[in-house]
């Protein structure tokens, strides 16, 4: 009980009232983005079924092609992130834990190298150095997602007030039940923006997952550019935009949904 | 499967340093003039709208959503209307760059202590002098910060323009897609990746003496 009082006060969160903090949550960004998305596939389907389609464009606007492509395209997408939440979070704690500040400076700076890394170059290196298709690409999406989690859970746990662990261990809890219940709940904010961040990214680069035959809905964008059918083009790329979209919508409920009442 | 072999990518490099020197000039090229862009309508956007709650959402919002669409889809989306090369893969960088230029130019805008703004209008300064002589100067490093993150994500989806025909470094990286088999793609992909990793430390470098020396000389530490 005094705990909580005093990791309240900390925060200014807890001074927002219920009410307020509900209209926070229905936010116009929130409430805006299925109906544009909704508006604009509608939009999409209505063009598409108002045209004459030639062969070529049969044989890609079709449900039955579109279907797989996203399907492929949202396993690609959600095994990757699913394999960063259980590789990258874990391994953020242990670095983070860790008395070594050489380590931990190593790791940030490999994290910020990681980041100036372009996904094109590095889907298509390793696709060279060891062979093309899905279990490239999904690598290519772990590896490359995995240090902005991983950075993003240390963030999270250093950013914590140093007074806030101590009264912990002031009131007796062992190091474990400070990580598990005062610093992990705390830190839950930044490893979530971390985890969506990745998520979105991941819709991104699974996108030129097409160039290594890992499928996806980049399929659609570069049959359309290489058979000259822009509106097979596009197709694929207002779909993909809308997944990205609706994916972070998602992520942002579930931010504020999970993320602890008190924080 | 392809070996690494550092003699023959030395090799590489020295047949080929007319290439990939003129490459990183375009990349760098492609990158500059889209920051330019980019900050020109984002700082003009930021003081536009940073004292507006309704604009200032939807500016950021928008920009938000713009940077949520995947590069591939964005940059292929606007060949119909432009046609392959620099253009698509230009304005497609300058809309990338603009979220974190504009959140940047409102945060730092807005920063600004009032009782700095109340004394300059007490000195008898209009609200536009205040926000072009006091506000502005004082929000620059921010401004520039977001100028520098734009920076760094506009180097790496310059990578992916060379597909609908842009500049740069991406090139290399698909002329080694191209050749998957042959001995040399290795050699052009990892030249390209490379270059691009190189160019993202050395501008975040150069941000830093550019942050120092635009700043207003009073505000420096």
């Amino acid at each position: 009980m005094t705990l909580a009082v005093v990791l309240e006060s900390d925060t200014t969160a807890a001074l927002v009232d219920p009410q307020a903090r509900r209209a926070r949550f229905w936010s116009p960004r929130r409430v805006a983005t299925p109906i544009v998305v909704a508006v604009v596939l509608l939009a999409l389907y209505l063009w598409v079924a108002n045209m004459t389609l030639d062969s070529i464009m049969q044989r890609t606007l079709n449900w039955d092609y579109i279907l797989l492509r996203t399907r492929e395209h949202l396993v690609l997408t959600f095994v990757a992130s699913a394999l960063v939440a259980v590789l990258a979070i874990p391994a953020g704690i242990v670095a983070s834990r860790t008395r070594s500040r050489v380590l931990r400076g190593a790791i940030l700076t490999i994290a910020n190298i990681g980041q100036a890394t372009p996904a094109i170059g590095f889907i298509i290196l390793l696709a060279i150095i060891w062979q093309i298709g899905f279990q490239t690409a999904l690598i290519a999406l772990v590896a490359y997602s995995f240090l902005p989690v991983l950075r993003n859970t240390m963030v999270g746990l250093s950013q914590i007030d140093a007074h806030v662990t101590e009264s912990a261990r002031g009131m007796g809890m062992t190091p474990n039940q400070v990580l598990l219940r005062i610093e992990l709940p705390l830190a839950v904010p930044v490893i979530l923006a971390g985890l969506r961040t990745s998520l979105v990214f991941c819709v991104g680069v699974a996108t030129v997952a097409t160039f290594i035959n890992a499928g996806g809905l980049g399929d659609m964008i570069v049959n359309g550019l290489k058979l000259q059918r822009f509106p097979v083009l596009i197709a694929g790329a207002v779909i993909v935009s809308c997944i990205a979209l609706l994916i972070d919508w998602l992520a942002s409920i579930a931010e504020d949904v999970l993320r602890p009442k008190g924080v | 499967m392809t070996g690494f072999d550092l003699s023959g990518l030395l090799a590489f490099w020295a047949k080929r340093h007319d290439d990939i020197l003129s490459l990183i000039g375009e990349h760098l090229l492609v990158v500059a003039i889209a920051l330019l862009l980019a900050t020109i309508v984002g700082v003009g956007v930021g003081l536009l709208v940073w004292n507006r709650p309704v604009g200032r959402s939807l500016a950021v919002t928008s920009a938000a959503v713009v940077l949520t669409i995947p590069s591939l889809a964005l940059l292929a989306a606007m060949i119909p209307l432009f046609g392959l090369g620099w253009t698509p893969t230009l304005i497609g960088l300058t809309l990338y760059s603009l979220l974190p230029i504009i959140r940047n130019t409102v945060v730092g805008l807005r920063e600004v202590s009032p009782a700095i703004m109340e004394s300059a209008k007490g000195m008898g300064m209009s609200p536009p002098t205040v926000l072009l002589r006091i506000q502005l100067p004082m929000a620059w490093p921010v401004i520039v910060t977001g100028v520098r993150v734009a920076a760094q994500l506009t180097i790496g989806i310059a990578a992916i323009g060379a597909y609908v025909g842009g500049p740069g470094l991406g090139q290399m990286i698909f002329q080694g897609l191209s050749s998957l088999g042959s001995k040399n793609a290795l050699n052009f992909a990892l030249t390209g990746t490379l270059g691009v990793i190189v160019l993202a430390l050395i501008v975040d470098g150069l941000f830093t003496i550019i942050t120092k020396y635009t700043t207003s000389k009073g505000l420096r530490a």
